[in-house]
């Protein structure tokens, strides 16, 4: 009863409450104990609760026959249930389902089922299954489950009901009568629908196409941030397994010198291509190790050795390079070194070295230089003694003898003259050759270096003995050299070549006796018209001057034809169509003026000749009673000229004087050779058989200063001074060519040109004042 | 040939007059690698000092490029108490003269 009285209350109430929302079932979980607990378990999440109905339906459960409800008027409205079944009577599953306090809740999930449900119960009453069933329909769209649902509930709960019948049955019977009267009467239900309750608002996020908004919105979601998710599949783990790589660690040094190295070979062709392609990486140091290179082993490495080379530092590479060339050729390496001409430069090099160890005093000394002890140098007695010997005598002129130019070569042979080239002041020229006629074998031109002393630097066969050289001052690598044999041939000392430039022999007007001097004559100064430039002039046994021009061969010129005065003298009948040439021996161009010079001849004379005018001599000077060997005109003084001869003399001549101012003797001697001192006017130097002289005028004009005697057997014959220092040369009979130094000589700074010519003047006042006592020498 | 033949006469008298000079100890050939090729010294003396003048060449001549790549070592003396070890270098040799020239 009190079901069907809570049945009917309930209609009313829930009939209002017919909405959708959860406001119903958001009271909804207060559960009457009682009864869920009893339901519960056996249907799906289903709670059975009440809203404030339940209390009321509670109140009524308890106590429903108690409690009246009465209007204003007093009335008794008192709900009535609307259904009252026979408490009997099996209550249709559906009533049953649902007790008195029967608001089924169900939860949250299911809650459209559940305002469903509630609605349900409310309509159990009068109403049919299928009633339920189509409002069921009509509700959701969850119908179809929540019927499922329902039917499981209504085929779970026959128990339940069978039960909750029996507790009502008191109360049915109390309501029986109620019950007839509500029967009959009609009851009028107005379904209206409730206002609506807002529960939730979520306003649309979407619009619609065709809405007026769509543009804008449009518009709006041009920039628009969008997120993506991809797919993530699901992770695969995998594994990979090498094997271990081998680890080696290269580096290289790279110096400065190895990138020029490398960027001066990288265009090199004869490179291959590997070695380029390493060349590159030169630059980055990451290339092979040196101790990897260090050894090489074997051919099949040779090539990555080879093509490593180029990016390790230089010197090893030359290293790797000879490695691999090694097992291919072993024994060409040395001869190829020996006969490379850098390696003939170095020995040369090498030799002048070791001999400027050894030389390095002497060379010091003619140098002029201040000889420094070696500081690890152990003096020995012997030479302890010499030196304090000299040491003594250091206050009176000597010679002091450095070192002697000689070799195997010449050995045995002549000295017949010397010069210096005009170039090089080391450069000496020597000449080798028998001045008799006996004894006549080829002759030997050597050039010696000062830097070596042990071995000339050229060697020249002739094929007979040299009796003149001198160098060309326009080209110093000439070398001209007179032969006894009359020829004149042109030497280039800048090659070995045993060949000369030019001969002579094939000229038809060559000399047919020995050319006994040569010079060089530079006839630039004071010259018009042809002629200029430098000369080559020979004075030749045959009696000619004469002038030779380099002009596809050589060619000679007569500059002047030695005419023997004495058949003028003598015989003035004499036919002179038929001339004797006296045989010229030396000649010396004035150093001043070009074109004077000076002739001495076989018979004594010496003749002044000018070279334009080749028909007469300008003067003749007799003095001398043999035939002259040597003239030569002072380099300080422009009238002085000297002269020496086999008559034992030397004769100091003024050029306006037919008369020797002076003369100088000293035994009976030969004199070779004679030489001004290009340093002093008054010194000059003379060579006797056996003796080499030094004369100084300002000590004395009757004995000479300085003499040195030679070894016996051993006769001087050549003298030089050396241009630059105070050293003078001495060539002997043997082959030896001495260097020696002139120590001690009174030094003067200006060149005493006036101490000679005041000697000169006294001299001539002297004889003057003695008058006719004075003889021609 | 005969060209060769007389280039290899004058380079072998050459030698031998520097061997003659006063002071002069040993003239010792080595090639590019450290290997003497000629020598008149004694074997163990020859490679002591081919092996230490090869490596102080390398130093000096590593030296005189560094400074300026275009420069090259042409000569090298070493002046010691006893003597004076004389070295001419290059690319495919070089050629070590050992002197006291105070003898």
């Amino acid at each position: 009863m009190s079901n069907t009285t809570v049945k009917q209350k309930r209609t009313a109430l829930k009939v209002a409450k017919s909405s959708k929302t959860l406001n119903v079932s958001s009271g909804v979980f207060r559960v009457n104990q009682s009864i869920t607990k009893t339901i519960n378990p056996s249907i799906s999440g289903k709670s059975f609760s009440s809203a404030s109905d339940s209390k009321v339906l509670d109140k009524s459960l308890a106590q429903t026959p108690k409690h009246t409800v009465f209007d204003e008027h007093g009335q008794d409205v008192t709900p009535h249930p609307l259904y009252n079944p026979d408490p009997g009577v099996l209550q249709p599953k559906q009533g049953k389902i649902f007790p008195a306090h029967d608001t089924s809740w169900t939860t949250v999930t299911d809650f459209p089922s559940v305002a469903f449900q509630t609605t349900n119960a409310s309509f159990t009453g009068p109403f049919t299954k299928s009633f339920f069933g189509s409002v069921s329909a009509s509700r959701t769209s969850q119908t179809t489950e929540s019927v499922t649902d329902e039917t499981k509930d209504l085929l779970v709960k026959p128990d339940l009901s069978s039960s909750l019948s029996d507790v009502q049955a008191r109360r049915e019977e109390v309501k029986e009568q109620v019950r007839e009267d509500i029967i009959d009467r009609v009851v009028d239900s107005y379904l209206t629908e409730t206002e609506t309750i807002w529960l939730l608002d979520i306003p649309a996020v979407s619009v619609s196409e065709d809405s007026e908004d769509a543009e804008a919105v449009k518009e709006r979601n041009k920039y628009v941030e969008r997120s993506m998710q991809t797919f993530n599949d699901a992770p695969k783990t995998k594994e990979v397994q090498s094997d271990s790589i081998t680890m080696v660690d290269k580096a290289v040094m790279s110096s400065t010198w190895d990138m020029y190295d490398s960027f001066c070979n990288k265009g090199d062709a004869s490179e291959n291509i590997v070695v380029s392609a390493e060349g590159k990486k030169a630059t980055v140091p990451d290339s092979s190790s040196m101790n990897h290179l260090l050894n090489p082993s074997g051919p099949d490495q040779s090539m990555s050795v080879f093509s490593t080379t180029s990016t390790v530092s230089g010197s090893s590479a030359h290293l790797e390079k000879m490695t691999c060339v090694l097992p291919v050729e072993e024994e060409p390496d040395l001869e190829l070194i020996l006969q490379s001409d850098k390696f003939k430069q170095d020995l040369a090099v090498m030799e002048r070295v070791v001999l400027a160890n050894i030389f390095q005093p002497k060379l010091a000394a003619y140098r002029q230089l201040p000889v420094i002890e070696d500081p690890d140098c152990v003096q020995t007695q012997i030479e302890e003694e010499s030196w304090t010997e000299q040491s003594k005598n250091s206050l009176s002129p000597f010679l002091e003898h450095l070192w002697v130019f000689k070799c195997e070569l010449t050995k045995g042979r002549n000295v017949s003259s010397m010069t210096w080239n005009k170039k090089n002041p080391d450069l000496l020229a020597v000449g080798y050759g028998q001045l008799d006629f006996k004894d006549q074998k080829p002759g030997l031109v050597c050039c010696w270096s000062l830097k070596n002393p042990t071995w000339p630097d050229r060697i020249f066969h002739c094929e007979s003995g040299v009796t003149a050289l001198d160098f060309s001052a326009c080209n110093a690598n000439q070398l001209a050299v007179g032969m006894y044999d009359g020829t004149i041939a042109i030497y280039n000392v800048q090659t070995t070549e045993q060949t000369p430039i030019i001969d002579s022999s094939d000229c038809a007007n060559m000399h047919a006796c020995p050319v006994w001097q040569l010079r060089w004559v530079d006839h630039d100064t004071g010259l018009a018209g042809e002629d200029k430039g430098e000369m080559l002039i020979s004075v030749s046994g045959d009696g000619r001057i004469s002038k030779w021009i380099h002009y596809k061969g050589l060619e000679c010129v007569d500059l002047m034809k030695l005419k023997s005065p004495n058949m003028i003298v003598n015989n003035q009948r004499w036919n002179p169509k038929i001339l004797s040439l006296a045989p010229g021996l030396c000649f010396d161009f004035h150093p001043n003026d070009s074109k004077v010079y000076l002739a001495g001849t076989e018979e004594g004379h010496i003749h002044k000749c000018s070279y334009s005018y080749n028909e007469q001599f300008l003067e003749t000077y007799k003095a001398h009673t043999g035939p002259v060997y040597k003239v030569t005109w002072s380099p300080f003084c422009p009238d002085i000229f000297l002269s020496c001869s086999s008559d034992w003399t030397i004769y100091l001549w003024r050029q306006d004087l037919s008369k020797p101012v002076l003369g100088f003797t000293s035994g009976q001697k030969v004199v070779f050779d004679i030489m001004w001192s290009p340093h002093c006017a008054t010194v000059f130097g003379a060579v006797r058989e056996g003796k080499v002289e030094i004369w100084d005028l300002r000590v004395s004009s009757l004995d000479p200063t300085i003499v040195s005697v030679t070894n016996p057997g051993v006769n001087p014959t050549a003298l030089l001074f050396t241009p630059e220092t105070d050293c003078v040369l001495v060539g002997d009979s043997e082959g030896q060519v001495t260097v020696y130094k002139l120590k001690n000589l009174p030094a003067g700074d200006s060149t005493q040109v006036e101490a000679l010519e005041d000697v000169i003047r006294t001299t001539l006042s002297s004889k003057h004042t003695l008058g006719k006592t004075d003889r021609d020498a | 040939m005969l060209d060769i033949e007389c280039a290899g006469a004058e380079v072998e008298e050459t030698i031998k007059r520097i061997q003659s000079q006063k002071g002069v100890q040993g003239i010792i050939i080595v090639n590019a690698e450290g290997i003497p090729i000629k020598s008149t010294l004694d074997n163990s003396s020859t490679v002591q000092y081919a092996g230490n003048v090869h490596q102080l060449l390398m130093k000096a001549r590593g030296m005189v490029r560094d400074i300026d790549p275009q420069n090259d070592l042409t000569f090298l003396r070493v002046r010691s108490k006893k003597n004076e070890i004389m070295i001419a270098p290059d690319k495919d040799y070089f050629l070590i003269v050992i002197q006291n020239p105070t003898e």
